[in-house]
């Protein structure tokens, strides 16, 4: 038996930062399919960013396990019943393959022999087979909530959830890199259609908390009882302002307002630069809450 | 037939007096702060003078889907024959998924070892024979263990006579802990 | 110059490292699970020792309460790793109740006291030097000599409390010469033994649980203060449909298995007599068994005769229909049917009385001696251990300062009053008491009103503690003389029924500690009274007690028990009464002639003022009293005692549970949190007893909870000497 959280602000970051390299290399794999040189920034950026987070996140996660030596054990086996076995090997490779994705979009100085030549094929392949990797890791960090006996975490649409927040955090991360960047700073077409892309995946979230509002009332009682947590209970205050209002509304309008255009420059870099981070505090706050508040519900007896 | 290792467990007899959590940290070395078991106290449950209160002893339900062992992503936790779920030491990394998976809060990271831990069925009382340390010295004969599916057992004897729940069937882990809330005036003799 | 040390550098765990002691390393390690792998276990309960995998199993007995349960301890290479209940042991049927499986904690303490401790600062002021025994022996029997020659031997006052080698410390006491002697019974059950004293000769009959049918407590909550085999056997009562009424203002978890009837505090006296009309109006008593056994039915008749279930209603609160039908079923059930004699029934003044009307309840249905009735005496089916034989006593000179009995007659010489010796401390009358030797008892804290007792204290030339811990009493000695745990030494033997029960150690001493037999002994040695204790070490007292036997010490050691062969249960004397008038007294013979009234006979509680409440104090199952809170294993499953409340008081208040609370009486104040709760009278705050303690040695129970005896009147009832501990009244507020 245990009263406090078994896992904390360390698992959050985990799923969190899981999420945004996610969405990240979607952007960059995105950019360049459907884009080429017209959003090779975005594609750039996307690449440069991806491993980052997830790295960060793992070796935070190593912190919070109680024998972090025998961390080896998850690679000597593949437990199939397991979303964290699954997890962790797609993780594995997605930061492994996202290593040599970035390397691949460095400036050519620093490749070597005749990569040099092919780099565009092969940066090619991997942009389309990434997006699989990284739904995998985005959707692994709802699955494996939803995979622990928990009333709030076996809620209908978790794993959608994570995995739509996943790409808005990563578009978002991207969003505020070219907004920010010298020598690859993103153009007018660029932001637009990032804003635009993130308009969508806010939609889309605001649109499954709608549901999952509706699921609350005809759900069993458990699940009432486990919503109840977010909607009215300890989590309300949290879920209300920092996801519903700064993480998702707010942000929705400063985009639709950057992408009609009204705005002066100045303003319109301003306003989209705060709403992507903006976005990134939602994201963070949706993992934070779900974890925690998961973990005061339990079953009816 | 094989052997489904469990417990049944008789509210009506049980004080909450907590000797089976004490024995159990005893035979187990169970570290300050944390327990293998538990008795849950209901309270005083209506309006004065009107009350009643229930005691309900408990530890892992060794069940027969148990959510930790489906979680664990290096094979720790495994399930014996006899049904008995323990946790392979040399194969956790402490990961706590099983912790959060287990829908009776049964399991805790023990910080001396870093590992998952949780009730053991004290497998090594039984290799000799003997009861598990918290069913030998429950002074109300509250807890019992034994073969569920062996009739000439004592819980098998008890579920064969009296009314029994399980708890949280909800979770879906078909736990093998069986509850009779009724009196039981005797316990049937058995293994 | 002796390096002089506090309480933190006495205890702490470099001191404890420091110290030198291979064992205590060894035994804070197994305290923490630290020792891998274990070693292979023997075959569990066939043999003694199985030396090849250093495994061994001693049989002793359990010092976690008073109830001397029977234990096997499994030691692995010297380490205690776990006791377990002797099946074969009477007292307890191979169960342990939550204190005695946490034995080896109380063993592995880190708050043991390793070594004789001298006082090097003020009283009170916690610091100490380390001493030899020889140096501690000599200062304690020095004053004890000082205080003798000065002020005679009655200034010199000895306390303790029941435990084996008891009948040792009293054998010191009376070779010491002094009439004063403290025991814990007037803070317990004086009101219960003098009252069945009174009545029937015995002072404590048994109950026989296992084929009882109605059982009536009021004062005895068996759920959570443990008697470990009579708590199995109630539980068992309880499943096989025996009915089970509890009088208790609060709902304690005996009552959640039986008819709760939440009484107003101080009345159960007022229901008991309600009863006993009812069986008298409605002839509903054993006509046979009243006229053949007992003497004074036509007095109690015309008593009785306006106690009418109508009249204790009002008294009662508890409704005139449920007083009829409860009598109406108590007398069905005669003689199987028990109005129990309980510990201390409501705890008031007139807690006598109310005995005295329990006891002849149970008169009126003829239980006695019956098939689930009350059990006669059994010291005389008890097996007679061998005794010493030493030079007479000293003739005690002085009166007693506890006022037995010029200022309380009827109580009985051995069972004293122990909150009046205290007082008499502090105003010096008849005289001034000028030493204390106190032997594993707390007075600070089991006395009403702490402060008056700590003022006691300082007024004393002398105050030296036994124990095997830094108790309260002990942090204001000026000698701790460091007892060995019960799981490292011999004391007297047990007899039980037809058997014999050893104590013996364990593994062996940890720190350099000895038996309270060996300090008594040593004590009286250097006090120049050895002759009164001839024994050279505990196994040569073990062989005196065993001499009318056959059996060895090692055979005793070896099994745990000796069964004597032949006996044979005497139920003779069953039926003579040991009163004066040789039958069972309805109306006391020794009451009469005191000049009282012979039956039972009401006397009305005072009642709280407006705002005030009932203060209740009760035990808990995790803990025995006071002894048991520095325990770390049974503070996990009682961390600290809380004040109940009512939900309607708490709403009114503004209080929730674990919100902290004062609570205030005429004597003390204390903060405390509350518990809230339906299960208590709106009229009554309740709090387990034994914490708030003051002793910074205690290093775990420090700082948790509060202190009943800071707020307890001191107050003794003038015929049993009771202490009525509940007798106080608080007001409660939010802190």
């Amino acid at each position: 038996m245990h009263t406090e959280v078994t896992w904390g602000l360390l698992i959050v970051v985990y799923l969190f930062t899981a999420g945004v390299s996610a969405g990240a290399m979607v952007a960059s794999n995105a950019a360049f399919l459907l884009g080429g040189d017209r959003y090779e920034r975005v594609a750039r950026w996307g690449a440069y960013l991806a491993p980052f987070p997830i790295a960060f996140g793992t070796g935070v996660l190593l912190l919070d396990l109680g024998s972090p030596l025998n961390f080896f054990r998850l690679f000597m086996t593949l437990q199939y019943k397991s979303p964290m076995s699954w997890g962790s090997w797609a993780i594995l490779l997605f930061t492994l393959l996202s290593l040599v994705y970035l390397y691949l979009w460095l400036p050519p100085r620093y490749q070597i022999g005749h990569v040099i030549k092919r780099v565009r094929v092969w940066q090619g392949g991997l942009a389309k087979g990434m997006p699989i990797l990284a739904v995998s890791v985005a959707s692994y960090t709802g699955v494996l909530l939803n995979a622990a006996d928990r009333p709030l975490w076996q809620i209908a649409l978790l794993p959608e959830l994570f995995l739509v927040s996943a790409m808005s955090t990563g578009v978002a991360a991207v969003g505020v890199a070219v907004a920010l960047s010298r020598r690859w700073r993103a153009n007018h077409e660029e932001k637009r259609s990032l804003a635009l892309v993130d308009i969508v995946l806010v939609g889309i979230e605001l649109l499954i908390f709608g549901a999952m509002m509706i699921d609350s009332q005809i759900g069993t009682l458990n699940q009432q009882l486990a919503y109840a947590v977010l909607w009215t209970g300890s989590y309300a205050a949290t879920f209300w302002i920092m996801i519903m209002l700064l993480g998702l509304v707010v942000p929705l309008i400063l985009k639709i307002v950057e992408v009609r255009g009204r705005l002066s420059w100045k303003w319109t870099e301003r306003v989209g630069l705060g709403s992507s981070l903006l976005v990134l505090v939602g994201g963070f706050f949706v993992r934070y809450v779900i974890t925690y508040a998961g973990q005061m519900t339990g079953w009816l007896r | 037939m094989t052997v489904r290792m469990g417990f049944v467990i008789i509210t009506s007899r049980c004080i909450d007096c907590d000797a089976c959590m004490v024995a159990c940290r005893a035979e187990n070395e169970v570290p300050i702060g944390f327990t293998r078991n538990w008795v849950r106290d209901s309270g005083a449950v209506g309006k004065f003078p009107i009350v009643k209160q229930m005691f309900e002893p408990g530890n892992c339900m060794h069940c027969e889907k148990p959510s930790c062992l489906s979680v664990c992503p290096t094979g720790a936790t495994y399930k014996r024959a006899d049904g008995i779920v323990l946790v392979d030491d040399t194969k956790c990394i402490g990961c706590k998924y099983c912790i959060e998976a287990c829908p009776y809060d049964a399991r805790f990271l023990n910080p001396v070892t870093g590992k998952a831990d949780k009730c053991t069925f004290c497998l090594q009382r039984l290799e000799q024979g003997l009861k598990p340390a918290c069913v030998q010295t429950c002074l109300g004969k509250a807890r019992h263990s034994g073969d569920l599916n062996d009739p000439e057992s004592v819980v098998s004897k008890l579920l064969n006579r009296y009314p029994a729940r399980q708890l949280s069937p909800d979770a879906g882990t078909r736990p093998n802990i069986y509850y009779i809330d009724v009196p039981v005036a005797e316990i049937p003799s058995g293994t | 110059m002796p390096k002089i040390y506090t309480w933190d550098q006495l205890f702490s765990r470099r001191q404890f490292i420091k110290g030198g002691l291979a064992a205590a390393a060894f035994g804070a390690a197994a305290g923490s699970g630290l020792l891998q792998p274990k070693p292979g276990l023997g075959d569990a309960q066939s043999t003694v020792t199985s030396t090849l995998s250093g495994t061994k199993y001693v049989y002793t007995i359990c010092e976690q309460c008073v109830w001397r349960c029977g234990v096997i301890a499994r030691v692995e290479n010297g380490v205690v790793r776990k006791l377990e209940g002797n099946p074969d042991h009477p007292n307890n049927a191979g169960k342990l109740c939550p204190r005695g499986n946490a034995g080896i904690e109380t063993l592995y303490s880190p708050s043991r006291v390793k070594f004789p401790l001298i006082r090097a600062g003020a009283r009170g002021s916690g610091l100490w030097r380390r001493a030899s025994w020889d140096e501690a022996l000599t200062y304690t029997a020095g004053q004890m000599k000082k205080i003798k020659d000065k002020y005679g031997a009655k200034a010199m006052i000895f306390n303790s409390t029941d435990n084996l080698s008891q009948p040792f410390f009293e054998t010191l006491l009376k070779a010491y010469g002094t009439p004063n002697y403290g025991t814990q019974r007037s803070l317990c059950f004086n009101s219960m033994t003098t009252g069945f004293l009174y009545t029937y000769g015995v002072a404590q009959p048994g109950t026989d649980y296992a084929n009882c049918n109605y059982m009536i407590f009021s004062g005895r909550n068996l759920a959570e203060g443990i008697s470990n085999i009579e708590t199995q056997e109630m539980i068992d009562m309880v499943a096989r449909g025996a009915k089970v009424v509890v009088l208790d203002p609060r709902f304690t978890k005996t009552a959640a298995k039986a008819e709760w009837l939440p009484i107003r505090p101080g009345t159960d006296l007022a229901f008991f007599l309600a009863l006993i009309n009812v069986l008298v109006n409605e002839k509903l008593y054993d006509v046979k068994f009243v006229s053949q056994y007992t003497q004074g039915f036509d007095e109690l008749t015309k008593e009785v005769a306006t106690y009418t279930p109508q009249w204790a209603e009002v008294q009662t609160e508890i409704p005139a229909g449920t007083i009829r039908r409860i009598a109406r079923e108590f007398a069905a059930s005669a003689p199987a049917a028990i109005a129990h004699p309980n510990w201390r029934t409501s705890n008031f003044l007139n807690s006598f009385q109310a005995e005295r009307a329990i006891a002849v309840l149970n008169a009126l249905v003829g239980n006695w001696a019956k098939p689930g009735g009350l059990i006669p005496d059994q010291s005389i089916n008890t097996a007679k251990l061998g005794t010493l034989s030493h030079p007479s006593y000293p003739a005690a000179v002085g009166m007693r300062l506890d006022g037995v009995p010029w200022q309380f007659p009827m109580v009985p010489l051995a069972y004293g009053v122990l909150q009046v010796m205290r007082d008499n401390i502090l105003t010096g009358k008849p005289y001034q008491a000028k030493g204390w030797l106190i032997s594993r008892q707390n007075p600070v804290l089991s006395i009403p009103e702490r402060q008056k007792t700590i003022n006691a204290i300082m007024k004393l030339d002398f105050i030296g503690v036994i124990d095997i811990m830094a108790n309260d009493t002990a942090y204001y000695a000026d000698v701790i003389l460091p007892e060995s745990s019960y799981l490292e030494r011999y004391d007297g033997l047990v007899p039980i029924g037809d058997e014999i029960f050893i104590r013996q150690p364990v593994i062996k001493p940890l720190y350099d500690t000895k038996s309270s037999l060996m300090i008594y002994k040593e004590l009286a040695v250097k006090l120049g009274l050895g002759d009164f204790l001839p024994y050279q070490d505990e196994k040569d007292l073990l062989v005196q007690q065993l001499k009318p036997y056959t059996v060895s010490l090692e055979e005793l050691e070896r099994k745990g028990h000796y069964r004597v062969p032949n006996f044979k249960e005497d139920h003779s004397k069953d039926f003579a009464f040991q009163t004066s008038s040789g039958k069972i007294e309805i109306a006391s013979g020794i009451m009469a002639q005191m000049g009282k009234k012979a039956v039972p006979t009401w006397e009305a509680p005072p009642k709280p003022g407006p705002d005030q409440f009932y203060l209740l104090t009760g035990k808990t199952a995790q803990h025995s009293q006071m002894f048991t809170q520095d325990n770390r294993w049974l503070l996990e499953i009682f961390p600290e005692n809380k004040a109940w409340l009512h939900t309607t008081v708490a709403r009114k208040l503004g209080v929730k549970t674990d919100d902290e609370v004062i609570i205030e009486s005429e004597v003390g104040k204390i903060r405390i949190k509350a518990y809230v709760t339906e299960g208590i009278r709106p009229d009554s705050v309740f709090m387990v007893g034994g914490f708030g303690h003051v002793s910074k040695g205690l290093h775990f129970a420090y700082g948790r909870g509060a202190s009943d005896s800071a707020l307890h009147k001191s107050l003794a009832d003038p015929i049993s000497g009771s202490s009525a501990l509940s007798q106080t009244f608080v007001r409660v507020s939010k802190a």
